[in-house]
């Protein structure tokens, strides 16, 4: 059976650039408009932060203009970037590769 | 089921409505809030936008449909799970709009400390100024008075 076995085994660098290529950031911008009792709101509604995180990362959006509010997989994060929007937040898709 | 009941002033939300109505009219075919979508391909892109905007028209319907006969008789509307995040997300798109078609002239600034002399406004400025305080009081008593079952979590 080793031959089977290193047919299957995993190549690490292969992995470590398949989950750079993976990772997408969901980035929300500042706006003027929303509320941040609302900005609150949607993140713990649609990336299920408790109140803490939530209010931190409004506050990183309030003040630096820009949070990093989720990290991962391409599919799942166009989906919360959606989601984002659906609620009027300013929710950007970035690729590593951008940074 | 929780229900909030607000008694709303007639004579000083009614004409606020007008606002409201013509904001709903300019929202039909465009998104309140435009995005950047540089990373979708063409098709989906438009699929995207789409569905935004079928999602916003269903949210403005839910938030003008408070304003029907009950309200011009007892002044009152109502906010319960069923119509509780449709309308905190309308009262914000139609905030948006007034910040881009009615308020520009107030600058960003103003709006969001909320200090501005009303009395140096013009009437139609002033009005949606009124709408746009409005909405936000309207959003806050939805995020505060509806637990975390209803809306927030």
């Amino acid at each position: 059976m080793p031959e089977s076995r290193s047919h299957t085994r995993t190549d690490p660098r292969a992995s470590t650039e398949l989950q750079l290529e993976d990772a997408w950031r969901v980035v929300v911008l500042n706006d003027p408009v929303n509320l941040m009792s609302y900005v609150v709101m949607v993140f713990k509604k649609v990336l299920g932060f408790d109140e803490t995180k939530a209010r931190k990362h409004m506050l990183e959006v309030h003040e630096q203009g820009r949070s990093v509010v989720w990290v991962g997989v391409r599919e799942t994060a166009e989906a919360h970037v959606f989601t984002l929007q659906q609620w009027h937040l300013t929710a950007v898709l970035e690729s590593d590769e951008a940074r | 089921m929780k229900r909030v009941e607000v008694k709303l002033s007639l004579p000083v939300v009614a004409p606020l409505l007008d606002v409201i109505r013509e904001l709903s009219t300019e929202l039909q075919k465009s998104l309140a809030a435009p995005q950047a979508l540089h990373d979708l391909d063409q098709d989906f892109r438009g699929a995207w936008i789409g569905d935004l905007l079928a999602s916003q028209n269903e949210d403005l319907r839910a938030l003008l449909s408070l304003f029907d006969g009950e309200f011009f008789t007892e002044g009152v509307v109502a906010f319960d799970e069923s119509n509780a995040e449709p309308i905190v997300r309308a009262c914000t798109a139609f905030r948006l709009q007034l910040r881009e078609r009615r308020l520009k002239s107030l600058g960003d600034e103003a709006l969001e400390t909320g200090e501005i002399d009303m009395s140096g406004l013009d009437e139609p400025v002033r009005k949606a100024f009124m709408c746009y305080l409005f909405l936000a009081t309207v959003q806050e008593l939805i995020i505060q008075h509806l637990d975390s079952t209803i809306i927030g979590s």
